[in-house]
């Protein structure tokens, strides 16, 4: 069962409250995906600036797996006030702890609701229901 | 009886950089039914990796023209070669899955036409080495990973993605004749003598139509679409884009294997 402290995208990133602004991350499937279960197959990742404003569905950064770049999409609006920038030089945290160390941006919400988002069963439903 | 799926076919070929672009970027941007589309380019041009550095590409000058793609990988000179590119949704279950996945069900279509064009005996690189590998150029055709599909020894296709919001952009370059730029790499006029992208494209059409349960249905890209990719097209060939400082790959090694690049294609 994944983290039930947070809330999930259908495109695999999740968000977490903590306290006045939310953590952003992807997922555990999100890195497996991209990276077959190998961690050296992540290259590259682009992350904002702090400063920038995003909107909730837009696109915040960029990571790159072995032949495949795939945008990152924020799960809420708001503006980044911080950056993990150990992600950029160091990729394999996302595979080896992509709930706390792995967070990517953190965000100081327009508003603090995380309505619309799933919870942990709801997204777990969604993977399996994504299984062919 | 199984009903065939219909997908669009957009047939464009001696398009200019900007057009192929700025197309391809359009279709994965708009909500459109599967696309395949086959083209060649006028006049030659290089395109480099998303994230490649203009200056990882000594020779680059040497094309006619410059662009940036939005799919990852190395550089690549557009000559002599039939370029596809697919855009879809990441549901659809070509594309369900691992990235390397998506990869392996791509080659194999592209395996398939090129035996049925040729006969060329085209395999995936898996652990073996290639004669056409060497560092130092930016290209992609100059650096493989095992799922790089090869004949001869060397790497014949060139391919990359892009995905973004539920859909995937997918690249490929497979080469019919020699390139300055590409020495040494795979073709298939070294097997089977001088072809025409022209010729080898219905080949490929087949082969997603025969794999796949597919009818392609020709197709040219409406007004929105066509307005859509000029605006981006011309970003794909401006100057702030193609020299833009992106940062170097973080590190070597594709695939876990030792001696690649894992960032070129």
């Amino acid at each position: 069962m994944r983290p039930n402290d947070r809330r999930y995208t259908e495109t695999h990133e999740w968000v977490k409250l903590d306290g006045d602004t939310m953590l952003i991350g992807i997922t555990d499937f999100a890195v497996r995906e991209l990276s077959s279960g190998n961690e050296s197959d992540l290259v590259y990742c682009d992350l904002p600036e702090p400063g920038r404003s995003v909107e909730a569905g837009e696109t915040f950064g960029e990571i790159e797996s072995v032949k495949a770049v795939s945008d990152l999409n924020a799960p809420v609006t708001g503006e980044v006030v911080d950056t993990n920038v150990k992600i950029e030089e160091h990729l394999e945290i996302l595979a080896k702890d992509p709930w706390n160390d792995g967070w990517m941006i953190r965000i100081r919400p327009a508003n603090k609701s995380l309505d619309g988002l799933m919870d942990a069963a709801a997204y777990e439903k969604f993977l399996s229901s994504k299984k062919h | 009886m199984t009903a065939r799926k219909r997908w669009r076919l957009i047939r464009t070929f001696g398009a200019s950089p900007e057009f192929n672009m700025g197309l391809d970027e359009a279709l994965l941007e708009a909500n459109t039914e599967p696309t395949l589309r086959v083209y060649t380019w006028k006049p030659d041009t290089l395109s480099l990796g998303y994230f490649q550095r203009l200056d990882e590409v000594p020779r680059a000058a040497q094309a006619s023209a410059l662009v940036r793609r939005i799919t990852g990988g190395g550089a690549i000179h557009h000559v002599s070669e039939l370029t596809f590119s697919l855009a879809l949704s990441l549901e659809h279950p070509l594309y369900s899955g691992s990235v390397a996945d998506s990869y392996r069900r791509v080659h194999a279509v592209v395996a398939k036409a090129l035996n049925a064009f040729c006969g060329i005996d085209a395999r995936l690189r898996g652990t073996d080495q290639l004669a056409s590998d060497c560092d130092g150029t930016g290209m992609c055709f100059h650096q493989s990973t095992a799922l790089d599909l090869v004949w001869g020894g060397r790497k014949g296709l060139g391919s990359a993605q892009r995905r973004k919001r539920g859909r995937v952009l997918h690249h490929g370059s497979i080469k019919l004749g020699a390139s300055p730029l590409d020495s040494g790499v795979a073709t298939v006029e070294a097997e089977a003598g001088a072809k025409s992208a022209l010729d080898l494209a219905p080949f490929l059409v087949a082969a997603f139509e025969s794999e796949w349960q597919l009818q392609l249905v020709p197709s040219v890209p409406d007004a929105a679409e066509r307005d859509l990719a000029r605006s981006l097209g011309a970003r794909s060939r401006s100057k702030n884009f193609v020299e833009r400082a992106a940062r170097a790959p973080r590190r070597q090694g594709g695939l876990g294997l030792p001696g690649q690049d894992s960032n070129l294609e």
